[in-house]
């Protein structure tokens, strides 16, 4: 046959490729119940989709070309559910998918093409960081800082990174960059290693401490949603993955509406309690009102006060910022407004409407608020609600106190504003009020002080505000589906075709 | 398997402790449920646990930081 040796010799390339770094170290993750990167990609990606950019890459040090399969991180294009994407796979059995000269040029490619066609990223990270000897000394420096855009974040195509094992340099960098984070338990993610932390520090480190889940779930917020396994983690890049354009120059997708859709808001009065001192769990009224099943809560663990959430209405994309009385009686502390305002980026970037439901007694004060900085959160929230050119709709639940009333689109803030008969719009709470504007306690007159509170609560009724055409619908809560759906329709932007101005596509990440 | 202190988010009065010390409480299952700002405030387990301490009594005065509860996390 002609080409025999060739051919052989192809074959035998790719196999030793395919071979990643070993039975032996692919058996040992086996054992573990860890998917290794190329069984992550078979389950990510469409049945047969996957085209490999770089297969035989390897490392441009002679002496390990043989030890470099594919260089360690495995990359190309695919389709999830018929969509286009591109990937990149860290294989942590070859040399820890240290970042290498070559295997940056890969994720440059795949990262460069995504942009230009229109693609989500995707990066499933579990790397060690840099590759030494590569990265050390003089001639080091000279490989690194080669890309000057290598981490601009313009938002022009969605990114997404699990985070799938140990992760240093490169995937935490991407997962830093990127517009949703998942985490399987027992990952890690940090700046250096525990190993190298520890030696830096000199004391020990646990690696769960230092880059676990909990950390960056509750408190640093850097990851959205941590899971059990590596299968699941795939199942929330894809599900997240649904909601959004492919690119930011068209609509997200639109999807059947589930079945019963608009049965669920049916017992709205019963989750909701009249008493306005009673709280209850705002993600009970946000599954009330949109699709089906259809609520992908970001950064659930982190900010709690504040719900931020993907849905569909009416088979469309919907972002909900919603307060949640459940926490802090949902008053908004700087954990919040980071969430709110890195939702708000999100959002604008890819053509998604913005509904607010708001619940909630002013922004938290106290010391601890202070010392962070809450002042430029709360305003930092401002300036990114006043760029946002999305449809914004408000409405309003129960309270709507304080400043906060602007950030939760108040005012000129949102397109559409409505709101319950049970709203309740004032400076503060009525009776925080009797005290602050009368300088009176209730012990000492309580006749006189439940006078005052009566009056200052009629001010603060929705009934004015509808009549100074502030709020331009007050609805029975059992209308607010219906409400939505109408008023999403209204608010379509047909001109435009519903794509924004994507003046957020620019801003910082990880907040 | 670590302990962790619950501390108040917020300055109010303890009205309510609606766990016992053993109890079994999953994540943003409430402890203890303040008054604060008008409102009753539950003060929601950060994580799955068993409480392994009660450190406040209803009717208490407490500030923003205060430790509430003890947890002894998974």
């Amino acid at each position: 046959m002609p080409f025999e040796a060739l051919l052989d010799e192809l074959a035998r390339r790719r196999a030793k490729a395919l071979a990643m770094g070993g039975a032996e170290k692919l058996e040992k993750r086996r054992a573990q119940g860890v998917l290794d990167a190329r069984q992550r990609l078979d389950y990510l990606l469409d049945a047969g989709t996957f085209v490999e950019s770089g297969l035989l890459a390897t490392s441009f040090r002679p002496e390990m070309v043989e030890k470099s399969p594919a260089d360690g991180k495995v990359a190309g294009f695919g389709a999830i559910d018929g969509r286009p994407v591109a990937v990149v796979s860290n294989d942590f059995t070859t040399l820890g998918a240290s970042s290498s000269v070559v295997n940056g040029k890969k994720i440059r490619h795949v990262r460069t093409v995504a942009t230009q066609s229109g693609m989500p990223l995707i990066l499933l990270g579990e790397s060690a960081g840099s590759r030494m000897p590569d990265r050390m000394g003089a001639p080091g420096r000279a490989i690194l800082g080669q890309d000057a855009q290598e981490y601009l974040r313009d938002r022009r195509t969605p990114w997404v990174s699990a985070l799938l094992g140990s992760c240093y340099g490169s995937s935490t960098w991407y997962a830093c960059l990127s517009d949703f984070v998942v985490m399987r338990k027992g990952a890690t993610m940090a700046v250096a290693s525990s190993k190298v932390t520890a030696l830096a520090i000199k004391q020990a480190v646990d690696p769960e401490e230092l880059g676990g889940w909990k950390l960056h779930t509750a408190v640093t917020g850097l990851v959205d949603v941590a899971v059990d396994t590596d299968e699941e983690a795939l199942d929330y890049v894809k599900r997240f993955l649904g909601y959004l354009p492919s690119y930011n120059g068209e609509a997200p997708p639109v999807v059947a509406v589930p079945a019963g859709s608009d049965d669920a808001i049916a017992d709205i009065l019963d989750v909701v309690p009249e008493s306005r001192s009673a709280v209850y769990d705002m993600r009970a009224v946000i599954g009330r009102i949109v699709d089906r099943d259809s609520m992908f809560e970001m950064k659930p663990r982190f900010g709690k006060s504040i719900v931020t959430a993907l849905t569909r209405v009416d088979g469309r994309t919907v972002g909900v910022i919603a307060n949640n009385p459940m926490f802090k009686g949902g008053s908004i502390d700087v954990d919040a407004c980071n969430k709110a305002t890195s939702f708000l980026v999100l959002c604008d970037s890819y053509n998604i409407p913005i509904v607010f439901l708001v619940d909630q007694p002013g922004f938290l004060i106290g010391m601890e608020g202070e010392k962070r900085g809450a002042p430029g959160r709360i305003m930092n929230w401002m300036n990114a609600l006043s760029l946002v050119s999305v449809p914004r709709v408000t409405i309003t639940l129960r309270k709507n106190f304080g400043q906060a009333y602007l950030n939760m689109g108040g005012g000129r803030n949102s397109d559409e504003a409505a709101a319950w008969p049970s709203a309740d719009f004032g400076f503060m709470d009525p009776a925080t009020g009797v005290n602050v504007l009368h300088g009176l306690k209730r012990e000492d007159d309580p006749e006189r002080f439940d006078v005052l509170m009566k009056e200052i609560a009629r001010d603060s009724a929705p009934w004015p505000l509808a009549g100074l055409y502030e709020a331009q619908a007050i609805i029975d809560p059992r209308e607010t589906r219906a409400y939505l759906k109408s008023i999403l329709q209204v608010h379509r932007r047909a001109p435009t075709g519903g794509i924004g101005q994507h003046r957020l596509q620019h801003w910082p990440t990880s907040y | 398997m670590p302990s962790l202190e619950v501390s108040s988010p917020i300055t109010g009065t303890v009205w309510k402790i609606v766990t016992q010390v053993g109890d079994r409480v999953e994540e943003d299952q409430p402890l203890v449920i303040l008054e604060s700002m008008k409102m009753e405030i539950p003060v929601p387990a950060p994580e799955d646990g068993v409480v392994e301490a009660i450190r406040i009594a209803e009717g208490d005065a407490i500030a923003e930081g205060d430790v509430i509860a003890v947890l002894r996390t998974d």
